[in-house]
């Protein structure tokens, strides 16, 4: 049997075999790092390798294998070109290009704005709205075109923490949406603290949460103020039930009993804070929305009806009684008050790394990530580039053998699965404009962005799923929406994605669009490389290729086998058989457990 | 809308995706449910021939169950109205009418029904359906405020949270965060009595959820769109060449792969999750086909459409070779901190239509003797107002309906919904203390599912709070009923 360099994930210091997968190369361990799986070639044969570059970095230059593994946990999806970028520019050199040179080409809200305008002109009805569909989109046309892969990442991630969704009043406003997916693409390599900020403050949250119109407390009639955001806030958003360690274990009392981060006492103290805030766009306290821009502006304070005096927070932290009444500066403590707690990092720490690499880091993982939210070196607390530097680099994430300790890894996120295909096999369109209708994705998968059930995500991260996952008592969050439905729905959905020709819905944008209009945004993925592997004697490239591009060589030797056995069966005669061989192939890699488990 | 025409080589048209099931996940099948043992223990079941299925209707979010049943004497409406404040129903509002009477008068305690809950009214009068009131996760009984504020008894984590109030509502054991849920218990205790044992006990409309998770067997998951002729994996087009052989070699190919040893747990789990997946497939596929149209109208609405899938799956029992069977269904969207009065004016009808729809399909199948179903929901929400809506809170009340339960009644003790001198209140909120276990509530249904006393422990590990102050070496006694919710 032919060994492939694609299926060892290394770093070496010379680069090998950037272009072709049948090479193989004789490698020598060095031991870097202590790690195992980490190779120096004793034949490197391509002209730009460099290596006095690569050992002046950080690490060595990853291989084929350890930078799609790499770009799994960064990005949302890569294609193979992303790949070999990864490993000429290496891991370290890609972050920072990545935080340093890929500002945001455009705002998601500017998108809908221009689908809006777009429809307003086309109906000649200036007041037209946005629609959910607008949302879509915008979405999609960002996520194919730019190449902001960490941010995209980073925003993914931090929309399902700081959720909030389109089932909601909400759920048809494109602006809405967009503007509130805009601060955490915005603020991605920002600071946590004014991730906290723009939220706090966002309509979209209000609404979400109903603290916006939510009234200082009338006593006589048994009024109070909302106590929804206070406590979501706090349970999931930032400091967790619990009181934390700095790596995520929790502080036990005296009776060896965790302790709770706050209690209903405190519940009722914070939403005296979240008290006073409406639509800036209204001149009276309590009114609806008035149109669909109302969410695009910063809710304002009405001091008359924030709630006044002393409010008593977490650690003995005082709001003082502010005379002028301050709403504002209310909040600014109360967010600071949660913001330097001690469990921020641990907590929004592991949420990050369940998103991006595991789904039960170490305590060591979780401490190491922690430190760098608590100070990224240079006094500065919520850093999210060193936060993110610090999850990525990490040893653990960076080291190809930490994929075989059998409770490594994650269950893929559906959603990321299919953009993946897209990614992939660089899915494009005539027009370079890109129409998806993500609806289509989510009746077979059940997600798709901005569009979790509730706030507390599609999934929580201590669930944990029956079977062996169960029995170590650990936890495989992405299980939770992962039942017969839903894994019939992703099979199914593969095929019509992939073998189906129906990778996405193109649908107008106002009703009597013309056809004409979008005829050249469908679509489509490209296999031509691929197809050129589908001989039966080269089948096992083919298999190869999609083992290093999709699962990053993960796919065990029965499962190629029984892959390459499957598609054998199928004609190879003519063009339409080699890309029906092709996408068989992509179809069975992409349900096999080796793929859908990323480790 | 118009959804753009794609074109498509013909062969691979989107009509010709028929699904179709895989003999290769039969043929292969190992029950992978199996992944725990139970520990040795003698299970007495009751006679095998009976068929006995019960629902649990979960209303997520925490509905406010103190505006679904309101007391209406005198003394006690006032409590209500003056604590309600603008979220109070006014049952003297004729245009419209906001609350509903029921048939029941217990020494001059009265109640009504919320306006939109007709058909729950008419059900409760008929002796179809009762309530329970007050009731709530408890690890163990806690009196009034004084005991909760002394700090002496074991509290559920995460009071007035939603995660962790849903979950123990589920697991029944609100000491801890379980996966492992009553139902799943139950199904651990009686799967024997079914005669496919790769068919699960447990069918859920509603996906993954705690309730039906057992240490040995897990739900399946079916949507309420489910027929036989859509169940399965997509398929080649008949019309191609050899298509039956091409779909054998492409199915294979998942199963073979998918029954393979892996060393990885999460490869570990997504491999048996399909390969029981695969394996259930092809049996419900056979079973639905045998489905006949009910005569029944149901809305057209998501738990309508489940609760109607739910008596169809009854009703074709003997194909799934299940003697008992479990239903999870939810509905979401009741954490009104917003709007409470116009969300359920517009939610309770869909609740109330939905099960008095089910209960005349049960009665057209002939089921109605053999079926309980019940609501359950994260907690009740603070009695006073934040403005328009209501926060969280902790008891509350729950409907259960079905031939087999003593309708027109309600079980345990309805509190005083006064803010002042209520020793049950434990907020200036208005959040009152449960005074029925949601641990006494499951243990009525299991006993009368066929559970034995003596393994109610394994069911309800707390169970023995709640009957015995000093001695839980002892199963509660056969005829073990402390609400009284069984004829």
């Amino acid at each position: 049997m032919t060994h492939f360099i694609s299926r060892c994930c290394c770093y070496a210091i010379l680069l090998l075999c950037s272009a072709t997968i049948i090479s193989q190369p004789d490698t020598i361990v060095i031991g870097f790092g202590g790690y195992d799986g980490v190779f120096i070639t004793a034949s490197g044969d391509s002209e730009e390798s460099n290596p006095e570059k690569s050992i002046n970095q950080d690490g060595y230059l990853p291989n084929l294998n350890a930078a799609a593994r790499f770009l799994s946990q960064a990005s949302l999806g890569y294609s193979y070109t992303d790949t070999e970028t990864v490993t000429l520019m290496g891991i370290e050199d890609w972050i920072t290009d990545q935080m340093e040179n890929k500002p945001m080409p455009f705002t998601l809200k500017d998108k809908v704005i221009e689908y809006r305008q777009f429809v307003r002109d086309s109906i000649n009805d200036q007041e037209a709205g946005s629609s959910s569909r607008m949302w879509d989109y915008a979405w999609w046309q960002y996520h194919m075109t730019s190449t902001d892969a960490l941010r995209q990442k980073t925003a993914h991630a931090l929309s399902e923490i700081i959720v909030v969704s389109e089932k909601s009043p909400f759920g048809n406003n494109g602006l809405a949406l967009s503007d509130y997916y805009d601060i955490l693409l915005n603020n991605a390599f920002g600071n946590f603290r004014d991730i906290m900020q723009d939220v706090t403050y966002h309509a979209s949250m209000g609404v979400y949460l109903t603290y916006l119109n939510n009234p200082k407390a009338d006593t006589t009639i048994n009024q109070y103020p909302d106590e929804n955001y206070a406590r979501e806030c706090m349970q999931l958003f930032t400091i967790g039930l619990y009181e934390l360690n700095n790596d995520g274990t929790r502080i036990l009392d005296n009776e060896g009993d965790p302790i709770a981060t706050y209690d209903n006492e405190d519940i009722l103290e914070f939403s005296k804070i979240f008290t006073g805030l409406t639509w800036a766009d209204r001149d009276q306290f309590g009114r609806g929305a008035y149109k669909d821009t109302s969410y695009l502006a910063e809710m304002v304070m009405w001091n008359d009806y924030h709630e006044p005096g002393v409010k008593n927070l977490l650690n003995g932290f005082q709001v003082p009684d502010r005379d002028p009444i301050d709403g504002d500066a209310d909040i600014s403590d109360a967010l600071d008050n949660l913001f330097n707690h001690p469990n921020v990092g641990p907590f929004i720490s592991t949420l990050l790394i369940q998103r991006m690499v595991t789904s039960n880091p170490s305590a060591d993982y979780i401490g190491r990530v922690a430190t760098s939210f608590n100070d990224n070196g240079q006094g500065i607390r919520g850093d999210m580039k060193a936060v993110l530097r610090a999850i990525l680099l990490d040893p653990v994430a960076k080291a190809c053998d930490s994929g075989d300790d059998p409770q490594f890894g994650k269950l893929r996120e559906p959603f990321l699965r299919y953009i993946q295909i897209n990614k992939a096999f660089n899915a494009s369109t005539t027009s370079g404009d890109f129409r998806n209708d993500m609806d289509y994705i989510y009746q077979f998968i059940e997600q798709k962005p901005l569009a979790s059930p509730s706030v507390f995500n599609f999934y929580q991260m201590d669930y944990q799923p029956l079977g062996p996952v169960n029995d170590a008592d650990l936890f495989a969050p992405e299980f939770q929406i992962t039942n017969s439905q839903t894994i019939s729905g992703w099979i199914d959905g593969l095929y019509r994605f992939v073998v189906g020709e129906n990778l996405a819905d193109e649908y107008d944008l106002y009703s009597g669009e013309p056809n004409e209009n979008y005829d050249d945004e469908v679509t489509t993925i490209d296999l031509t490389t691929e197809m050129t592997m589908t001989n039966d004697d080269e089948l096992h490239i083919l298999v190869d290729r999609l083992n290093l591009l999709l699962a990053q060589g993960r796919l065990t030797q029965p499962t190629i086998e029984k892959i390459i056995t499957a598609i054998t069966n199928f004609d190879n005669e003519d063009e339409d058989d080699m890309e029906l061989r092709v996408k068989l192939a992509i179809y069975l890699v992409m349900s096999s457990p080796e793929y859908l488990i990323n480790r | 809308m118009s959804k753009r025409k794609i074109s498509r080589r013909s062969f691979l048209g989107e009509a010709s995706c028929a699904a179709i099931g895989s003999t290769a996940f039969l043929s292969s099948f190992l029950n992978l449910g199996m992944i725990n043992t139970l520990s040795a223990r003698p299970h007495i079941i009751s006679n095998t021939n009976d068929y006995k299925a019960m629902v649990c209707i979960l209303l997520a979010g925490g509905a406010d169950t103190y505006n679904v049943i309101v007391p209406t004497e005198s003394t006690e409406y006032a409590d209500y109205q003056a604590t309600r404040g603008d979220l109070a129903l006014d049952k003297d509002a004729t245009d419209p009418t906001q609350l509903l009477d029921l048939d029941y008068d217990d020494n001059g305690r009265t109640f009504a029904v919320h306006a939109g809950m007709d058909k729950v009214r008419d059900m409760f009068d008929g002796g179809h359906l009762s309530f329970l009131a007050n009731i709530g996760t408890l690890v163990e009984p806690i009196a009034n405020k004084t005991e909760f504020d002394a700090g002496i008894k074991k509290l559920p984590l995460g009071l007035y949270s939603h995660s962790d109030q849903i979950m123990h509502w589920q697991t029944s054991v609100p000491q801890s965060r379980s996966a492992v849920g009553v139902g799943g218990r139950m199904a651990d205790i009686l799967h024997d009595m079914n005669t496919i044992s790769n068919v699960s006990m447990n069918i859920s409309l509603a996906g993954k959820n705690r309730f039906q998770t057992g240490n040995q067997y897990q739900e399946y998951s079916i949507s309420n769109s489910t027929t036989a002729a859509n169940i399965g994996f997509d398929g080649f087009p008949s019309y191609w060449g050899d298509s039956g052989i091409l779909n054998d070699a492409k199915n294979n190919a998942i199963s073979n792969i998918v029954e393979q040893e892996y060393g990885n747990i999460f490869e570990q789990t997504m491999g048996s999750l399909t390969k029981q997946t695969g394996e259930s497939i092809e049996i419900f596929e056979a079973a639905f086909a045998n489905i006949v149209p009910l005569n029944t109208t149901f809305s057209d609405n998501n738990l309508s459409n489940d609760l109607k899938k739910i008596a169809e799956t009854i009703s074709v029992k003997s194909h799934l070779g299940t003697n008992r069977q479990i239903f999870f269904v939810t509905i979401g969207g009741w954490d009104h901190h917003d709007n409470v009065l116009g969300n359920q004016n517009v939610m309770l009808p869909i609740v109330s239509n939905a099960l008095s729809e089910f209960n005349d399909a049960l009665t057209e199948i002939g089921m109605h003797n053999d079926v309980v179903t019940f609501t359950i929901s994260d907690f009740a929400r603070t009695l006073t107002s934040n403005g328009n809506g209501s926060d969280h809170a902790w008891g509350g009340n729950q409907m259960i309906m079905g031939g087999p339960v003593n309708g027109g009644q309600i079980f345990g003790d309805f509190p005083s919904l006064a803010l002042d001198g209520n020793d049950l209140n434990l907020s200036s909120r208005g959040r009152i203390l449960p005074t029925t276990s949601v641990d006494e509530f499951y243990a009525e249904i299991a006993l009368w599912f066929g559970v034995s006393p003596n393994d109610l422990d394994y069911i309800l590990p707390n169970l023995c709070n709640f009957y015995s102050s000093s001695n839980c070496t002892q199963p509660p006694s056969m005829d073990y009923s402390p609400l009284g919710m069984f004829a």
